[in-house]
């Protein structure tokens, strides 16, 4: 019996595998004989062997509700997302266009500010922002970059076309399992993998190496990571990428700053480093500066940056242009600072602030998701169609409170993608909810390198719209293929 | 290197040869037990607390020293920092603090050992006799040593990994050879009797010495050549002079960039010199065991000090409990980051 139910039945409005009439769009035809002339068992045994190796290797966050720590792994699905060179072109001059007028609009954000004289985004949103990093005004950085990582998540319109949903510009995460993914993938389906003319991955460490080293005026450079330490959730990427790159992987306590330069202790003495991927928030750099409580970050770390003698990824004050409420602003920004239209839509977005927005809002509260302006994670955040009449009048009564912390927007469907989980008892594939997040990284000289692909995650109980590992997302690996097409049987074997 | 992750490395090796030790210890008390009926259970369980310098933790845990709390106490409680499974579990918690430095097969093993042992309950330990478990314990930790040996570069980081495992060893085989002094004999008159043979072997055994005696010293246990097999030999590697040796040359290897340094180094080689001289096993048999042995585990200890304060250069403020002052804010704001899976 095939794995894919004969009710599979996507309720979105747009569904990555199957077109409106129910057959396999053209690029994904190879994979959907492939699943379907799959047994269940088989895929069992598949997904099987693919948890073991994720478990075994440690590829794990942990979770805190004991002492010694849950482990999990973030769950991997076995059904790859496809997408056509066509889509990914678009993408990527997308997201390299977005990455340009964000860098450009926080370069001027620290320094002459027009776009704020200009009225074209409003003054005490930024200023008033916990996001705007004074510290930052007047500073030149390397190439006048500000965001060298990010990640852009898009989720799919009506027509299937895409749209951006969230900026992340301060420390995007999930890149590590863009790659391990394919990895697994092409142990546990090679056959499949190599059928497909898919865009590698894996040099991903590559390009962050090659962009953070940019950043210095220094021949060669001594990069490093710096992570929170293990009891982070991300701590498995930061681990990777140092590792991938091949450069130390330090915390706060392996660093000290002597007049304005920044060294970390070896077992031969001080050594100095030139750029710091920082995986750490602004307020902990630097306890001098920042919160003074921090143990994260180092003393003086600030200065030795404001000197010029570090150079740090990405930037402190970036996060002031990914705030939710800045957002709503994205489309004019790319407009004012590069006189283009952007090429990927924003979702139409409703500002609690203004006063207009909110009483659309508190009248349309069951149509809308509304947001924390400054939260992530999928944390803090209410979905109108399924919340219940309590949770609908505790918002209200939040967004009545501080009406500048809440936007809203309608309720995205997202499309979806035939997953394999376990629907009232029965395992196969079922339509769940996908999105994109990209990665991007940005050289001092002003290039923008788009990954191709990035993470998909896949919101896995039914009907589910939010795709965070904290709350019950998983991940697929993502196909970029190239435009040429494949020519035949075992030509790439 | 990194200093930390130096001091990560070193600590792994201890947590290592630790975890082994302890499950070695009893392996001398197993097969020591074929001659239960000479003692009654306390002759046969305190001294395991005394070697492993827990009894008033031990105190503070159970109410009576039997079988079951024993086992109990020094290979699962995670209540006991040295217990073979915490031991087991810092060692993977360490190596992933450091995984890009470490191999991914060395990394992958001790994940998977961990994974495996994290559910085990006591009556599955116990019901085949802690043998087994032991047995299971030893090849975790030797072919974590195998994978180290072959797998990972033969750099800092490795001399560090071996400096902790070398200088561990060196202290528990001595600890191990103490058993002789902890489990007295029923009375003077044993000595050199079948019972008194009986014990030596079974410590023999637990080093994995017996079948290296043979062939070294032939079949007849004597006991100063037993403590010349553990103590002087020089090819032997469970041996003081065996791990001095090792812990000299990776002293050496690693380079003297200041003083102090230099002076581990010399206070190391001094230590060696002397090992290196006569079989004396039957003089200190003569002058004293218990003394001898601790006096050289004063040295090891020593130079296990003077290891951290010249290689590591920490600075930990620990609190009344000597757990890091810090750790508990540190975690918190660990978790609190932004930075979270995507």
């Amino acid at each position: 019996m095939s794995v894919i139910s004969s009710d599979y039945n996507s309720t979105a409005f747009f569904d990555e595998m199957f077109d409106a009439d129910g057959h396999p769009r053209t690029h994904y035809k190879k994979l959907f004989s492939r699943f379907l002339n799959t047994s269940q068992d088989e895929l069992a045994q598949i997904q099987r062997m693919a948890d073991i190796s994720l478990l075994n290797q440690g590829i794990t966050f942990t979770v805190y509700s004991d002492v010694r720590g849950t482990e999990k792994i973030f769950p991997f699905d076995l059904i790859p997302r496809i997408i056509t060179a066509k889509e990914w072109h678009h993408v990527e001059t997308g997201v390299q266009q977005r990455l340009h007028a964000l860098n450009l609009f926080l370069h001027d954000l620290y320094h002459h500010q027009s776009i704020l004289k200009d009225a074209i985004v409003p003054t005490d949103m930024i200023l008033n922002s916990p996001l705007f990093c004074r510290e930052m005004s007047g500073l030149d950085t390397p190439g006048g970059m500000y965001t060298h990582i990010g990640g852009i998540d898009l989720i799919r319109g009506e027509q299937g076309e895409f749209m951006v949903l969230e900026d992340n510009l301060r420390s995007p995460s999930g890149v590590s399992y863009v790659i391990e993914n394919r990895l697994i993938m092409g142990r546990v389906m090679p056959k499949l993998l190599q059928q497909h003319r898919v865009r590698s991955v894996d040099q991903y460490p590559q390009m962050l190496f090659n962009a953070l080293s940019s950043l210095s005026q220094a021949d060669n450079p001594t990069l490093a990571v710096l992570t929170p330490g293990t009891y982070n959730a991300a701590y498995f990427e930061h681990a990777f990428l140092a590792d991938r790159m091949g450069v130390e992987l330090v915390e706060g306590s392996d660093l000290i700053v002597i007049q304005d330069v920044l060294y970390m202790k070896t077992t031969d003495g001080l050594r100095r480093i030139d750029v710091l991927y920082r995986r750490i928030d602004d307020d902990f750099l630097d306890p001098l500066v920042f919160n003074p409580n921090s143990l994260l970050g180092v003393a003086g770390m600030m200065h030795a940056y404001r000197a010029g003698n570090l150079a740090l990824a990405n930037a402190p004050g970036a996060g002031v242009a990914d705030d939710k409420a800045i957002y709503a602003y994205t489309p004019d920004i790319i407009r004012y600072y590069l006189n283009e239209e952007p090429i990927l839509p924003i979702v139409p977005t409703y500002l609690c602030v203004r006063d207009e927005d909110r009483k659309y809002v508190l009248e349309h509260l069951e149509e809308l998701v509304v947001k924390p302006t400054d939260a992530s994670g999928g944390y803090g955040l209410l979905v109108g169609s399924h919340a219940s009449k309590h949770e609908l009048i505790e918002f209200r009564a939040k967004i009545n409170k501080t009406p500048a912390a809440y936007i809203a927007q309608p309720i995205q469907q997202l499309s979806t993608h035939p997953t394999r989980v376990e629907q009232h008892g029965v395992e196969g594939l079922f339509p769940r909810h996908v999105d994109l997040r990209p990665f991007a990284v940005c050289s001092a000289d002003g290039s923008v390198n788009v990954l191709p692909g990035g993470l998909t995650r896949v919101a896995l109980p039914q009907g589910s719209l939010v795709v965070n590992s904290s709350q019950g997302g998983g991940s697929k690996d993502t196909w970029v293929l190239y435009d040429t097409p494949y020519t035949g049987e075992g030509r790439y074997a | 290197m990194l200093s930390r992750v130096a001091y990560s490395m070193y600590q792994l090796g201890q947590h290592i040869e630790r975890a082994e030790n302890v499950t070695r210890i009893l392996d001398v008390n197993y097969r020591m037990g074929f001659e239960v009926e000479y003692f009654s259970e306390l002759d046969v369980w305190l001294p395991m607390l005394a070697i492993t310098r827990s009894r008033d933790l031990f105190d503070s845990l159970y109410d009576e020293v039997n079988e079951e709390n024993i086992y109990d106490f020094l290979l699962l409680s995670d209540k006991n920092p040295d217990s073979v499974l915490s031991r087991l579990h810092a060692a993977r918690e360490a190596a992933r603090s450091m995984r890009e430095r470490i191999s991914e097969e060395m990394w992958n093993h001790l994940n998977q050992a961990h994974l495996g042992l994290a559910n085990i309950r006591l009556n599955q330990v116990t019901y085949a006799g802690s043998y087994t478990f032991n047995q299971r314990i030893q090849t975790i930790c030797n072919t974590f040593h195998g994978l180290a040996a072959h797998t990972m570069v033969h750099g800092k980081a490795w001399k560090f990994l071996r400096l902790g495992i070398f200088l561990d060893r060196a202290l528990m085989s001595s600890r191990i050879l103490e058993i002789k002094y902890h489990i007295v004999l029923p009375d003077a008159d044993e000595v050199g009797r079948p019972l008194d043979i009986h014990q030596w072997q079974a410590l023999l055994r637990s080093v994995s010495g017996y079948e290296a005696y043979r062939r070294m010293y032939k079949a007849k246990i004597i006991p100063a050549q037993v403590i010349n097999l553990i103590l002087f030999n020089q090819d032997f590697p469970r041996s003081m002079r065996y791990c001095m040796e090792q812990v000299t040359r990776h002293l050496q290897a690693l380079g003297k960039t200041h003083q102090g340094q230099h002076r581990v180094y010399t206070q190391a080689k001094l230590f060696l010199d002397e090992l290196r001289g006569n079989e004396r096993g039957e003089i200190i048999l003569r002058e004293g065991l218990q003394q001898h042995l601790q006096t050289t585990q004063q040295r090891c200890v020593d130079l296990q000090q003077q290891i951290m304060a010249n290689y590591f250069d920490l600075l930990i403020v620990m609190d009344d409990q000597g757990h890091e002052l810090s750790l508990g804010s540190q975690m918190q704001q660990q978790q609190q980051q932004r930075d979270m899976m995507p």
